[in-house]
């Protein structure tokens, strides 16, 4: 299992802890999703199905007619039925079943970027190769187009931290793939740089895409130390492991990074044996 | 170095988040002997309220140094409505290792919301100090913390399970558990240790690595044989 990424995934109800919220049982999950007079249930249900890994046989083709019953955004609607296929698309990349791959490849391509996100994160989760070809396409203008802020909005034209992640996650390294990546790590947001040399460093294996990271690990905003922590882990860089241990950030977040260098790492640096990583996880606890 | 006064009212006084967090890290690091100490622990235990996490760390780290001195006062602030006061405390009691703590540990193992919490109730549970209690309560202690340990194999977080292996790989290495309760703690880690019963990698490793130094230590089978009240057998 891949930790966590970089954007924790939405949870309907906060001040839950754990998460692990409302407790109802899987039955009720799955009615609340069947039925659509309520999507505010639905919405719920979805990420429920997610979190706890639902593998009854009924959870995929629910999730999937509800990630069905998007609709064109709508901004004055109340709650939308899109936030109901956000969570679904969510849901579905933590089921692991490629039934789901065809309808979060159409997601790609839907009009709300929200939705876009979330499928791109799902199929890196699910290695979905069939994406590759659609995300390098989305990505294909570059920081200046792809990677360009909205007039409308602080967000980008494309989800492109979601959109990277997946193509590194994918592990599909041809040249024209990291052709696609490279250019962003120049972009002028450091989350950005974070997921494009995550992606390459995972791809390509080649320590100059390290380095980057690593700095980022000092920088002055939080929100980034946090991102470049989940990317060395996601990567599962182990020569970062002192790095890691020395950020100023939170000991939950550099647990799960170094977790990371325990089952991503072994083929990065057989200097730095899992025991001397393991060490330092204690340390932090 | 400032005198312990003027480091107290710099952080009494402080009106950002950042002058809070220097002020605490300056007083947390000071140290002018029990009877001036006091007046910095009561000081520290009132940062543990305020809502900033960075001034709270530094806070945990100076009431740690501070030592068995500490646990009274940070008993005795306790304050169900305030959780976050109560997380820190937590976190402070599992640091210090003292006795006085078990309660609260345990209760914080099996009920906190928060995984950070459990962890640090669980880690700090397998680091109590008992060498100052006489035989029987040191036994009693024991095996509460051992209940309190299994009970939190099962826990759902994987960070959690992490620190309930290394509470109970200290448990095994330092408080002298019986022959039969070093077969408990074994056979939890083993569990934790089975790709069957475990599905996050990392804990089964850690737990792996904890039954290796245990056994290490003492091999199963001598104390098995303790534990049905044999004596080994000379030469074996």
């Amino acid at each position: 299992m891949p930790p966590a990424p970089s954007i924790p995934p939405a949870q309907p109800l906060p001040g839950h802890g754990d998460g692990s919220g409302d407790p109802i049982s899987e039955s009720e999950a799955l009615a609340r999703l069947r039925q659509s007079a309520d999507q505010s249930h639905q919405y719920y249900a979805a990420w429920w199905l997610g979190r706890h890994r639902s593998r009854h046989p009924e959870a995929v083709p629910l999730l999937l007619a509800a990630l069905r019953q998007r609709r064109p955004r709508d901004p004055l609607a109340g709650v939308e039925e899109n936030a109901v296929a956000r969570n679904a698309a969510r849901a579905l990349g933590k089921l692991g079943d490629p039934r789901a791959i065809a309808e979060l490849l159409a997601a790609l391509d839907d009009e709300d970027d929200g939705l876009r996100e979330a499928a791109a994160r799902s199929l890196g989760e699910l290695g979905a190769r069939e994406a590759v070809a659609v995300l390098q396409r989305r990505l294909a203008s570059g920081p200046r187009g792809a990677g360009a802020t909205r007039s409308d909005s602080p967000r980008l034209q494309e989800p492109c931290e979601a959109m990277l992640e997946a193509l590194g996650a994918i592990g599909v390294a041809g040249s024209d793939v990291l052709a696609v990546i490279e250019p962003f790590t120049s972009h002028e947001r450091p989350l950005i740089c974070s997921a494009a040399c995550r992606a390459l460093l995972q791809l390509s294996g080649e320590v100059r895409w390290a380095a980057p990271l690593v700095q980022l690990l000092d920088h002055p905003q939080l929100q980034v130390r946090r991102a470049a922590l989940m990317d060395l882990g996601a990567v599962g860089w182990r020569p970062a492991l002192e790095p890691i241990c020395r950020t100023l950030a939170e000991n939950s977040l550099k647990l799960i990074a170094l977790r990371g260098l325990v089952e991503q790492g072994e083929h990065h640096g057989a200097t730095i044996p899992i025991e001397a990583v393991l060490n330092a996880m204690d340390s932090l606890l | 170095m400032d005198s312990i006064g003027e480091c107290i009212r710099a952080v009494r006084q402080a009106d950002s988040a950042q002058t809070l967090l220097a002020a605490t890290a300056a007083l947390a690091t000071s140290d002018h002997g029990d009877s001036v100490n006091r007046d910095a622990i009561t000081c520290l235990v009132e940062v543990l309220g305020f809502n900033n996490p960075g001034a709270a760390v530094a806070a945990v780290d100076g009431l740690i140094r501070l030592g068995p001195l500490a646990v009274e006062p940070i008993l005795d602030s306790l304050d169900p409505r305030n959780y976050g006061a109560r997380a820190w405390a937590v976190r402070a009691l599992a640091g210090i290792g003292d006795v006085r703590g078990l309660e609260l540990l345990e209760e914080a193992l099996a009920s906190d919301v928060g995984p950070s919490v459990r962890r640090a109730a669980a880690c700090g549970l397998g680091s109590l100090r008992l060498e100052a209690l006489a035989p029987p309560p040191r036994a009693s202690v024991r095996q509460r913390i051992l209940a309190a340990l299994l009970g939190g194999c099962r826990d759902g977080e994987w960070v959690v399970r992490y620190a309930v292996s290394v509470g109970l790989e200290s448990l095994g290495l330092r408080l002298e558990p019986q022959p039969r309760e070093r077969l408990q703690l074994l056979e939890a880690l083993a569990a934790l240790g089975q790709p069957e019963l475990e599905d996050t990698v990392v804990v089964r490793l850690r737990a792996v690595l904890a039954q290796q130094r245990l056994l290490a230590m003492a091999p199963v089978e001598a104390t098995d044989a303790q534990a049905q009240g044999e004596a080994p057998a000379a030469g074996e």
